[in-house]
């Protein structure tokens, strides 16, 4: 029998050049649209609902600080009293967001607690939020508390000396 | 002198094995991705160092974008389902088989309650252009079908939590939505005696 094209017998050879380009914009699509971070969160306890207004247990003004959320990413804050009176002798000072702002004053504060109480876990932090405040203030304030390690703190309401305080902020501007 | 012969021969490079790598990889990435739902609104969450990962499932989304308005949705089309005919009795809403089919692929919405039949006859394109006003908050303490300022808020807050117990409750508000709407969804989740809930924040890098 002829030997037919002199019997070189080899695997047949396709080209898999344009397999492979197709492969890769595959892989280029699927990596552009997916989405790899999981959003965190963060978990939000709040106290049940008093049956009574007012049940709040009362909390020792030397064992507070008050924060307030202000405007362009500023907060204020005051330890002291409750009494409307007592507004033009509080001290109130503003901080931002970075280390050496709030970080450094809760921080502060925890260490004359301490000395005072002894445990720097009495520290009890009063965040007022304003209506206009932003969201981004609060979400970052609650997470100074968790970096700081502030064992109580709590979302309250303005009282009256708060909104006076943020008046004569405003009116300075 | 002899010429040397340069022997030219075809270099061939072996694709398989490339072509392998790109196919496992291809492979990879169609199985990991989930493609971004049809959000009715875009949010830029803030970023927090929270590390407590969201779960997948069972979870029931309250969305506040900048200009205050809420959103509703829950996660498993069951669930949906059975929200949607659960409405429907309470307020009396005419929903076709259609709509519900509509309804169990919607993400979100933010529209008064009496509103979702209309919503839910548009075709998706439309749903994507026409803008929701946001669920109706009114009176946060309002009980449902008593008042005549209802909370529709905790009214589908209710009645999520009762068709699944398991739900658990995330917030995910814009970087600049205001303190006020926040609140409002915070004081519905009280009033409704849900006192735990989520936050939705991306990470925030540690040097930060």
């Amino acid at each position: 029998m002829a030997d037919m094209g002199g019997g070189k017998k080899g695997a047949p050879r396709v080209d898999m050049t344009p397999m492979v380009d197709l492969g890769f914009l595959l892989i280029t699509f699927f990596m552009l649209t997916t989405t790899m971070v999981t959003p965190k969160t963060m978990e939000i306890i709040k106290p049940a609902k008093p049956e009574k207004e007012d049940d709040r247990p009362p909390v020792k003004q030397s064992k507070t600080l008050s924060i307030l959320l202000g405007e362009n990413d500023k907060v204020y804050f005051y330890t002291g009293s409750d009494d409307p009176k007592d507004a033009a002798q509080l001290k109130v000072d503003s901080a931002d967001f970075s280390q050496k702002g709030i970080r450094s004053t809760i921080q502060t504060r925890q260490e004359q607690v301490a000395a005072q109480w002894g445990n720097k876990d009495e520290l009890v932090v009063l965040i007022k939020a304003m209506p206009t405040s932003k969201y981004k203030n609060m979400v970052d304030i609650l997470d100074e508390m968790k970096i700081d390690q502030v064992k109580q703190y709590a979302l309250v309401d303005l009282d009256k000396i708060d909104t006076v305080i943020m008046q004569s902020v405003h009116a300075l501007k | 002198m002899p010429k040397i012969k340069i022997k030219r021969t075809n270099i061939t490079t072996d694709m398989t094995a490339m072509c392998d790598v790109a196919f496992l990889l291809l492979t990879f990435f169609i199985l990991t991705t989930k493609f971004k739902p049809n959000e009715p609104v875009q949010v830029d969450i803030p970023a927090s160092k929270a590390s407590i990962e969201l779960p997948k499932k069972d979870i029931m989304l309250l969305t506040v974008d900048t200009a205050g308005r809420i959103f509703f949705g829950v996660d498993d089309q069951v669930t949906r389902e059975a929200l949607l005919s659960k409405l429907a009795i309470n307020h009396n809403l005419k929903i076709t088989t259609e709509m519900m089919k509509k309804f169990k692929n919607m993400e979100q919405f933010g529209v008064p309650i009496e509103q979702l039949p209309a919503l839910l006859e548009l075709s998706p394109e439309d749903v994507s252009k026409y803008r929701q006003p946001g669920i109706q908050v009114g009176d946060v303490h309002a009980k449902p079908g008593r008042d005549s300022v209802a909370n529709q808020l905790g009214e589908l807050v209710i009645a999520g939590r009762t068709i699944n117990n398991k739900i658990r409750i995330a917030v995910k508000g814009d970087k600049d939505a205001h303190f006020r709407e926040v609140e409002k969804i915070i004081e519905t989740l009280r009033a409704t005696k849900t006192n735990i809930f989520n936050l939705i924040t991306s990470e925030k890098s540690k040097a930060q």
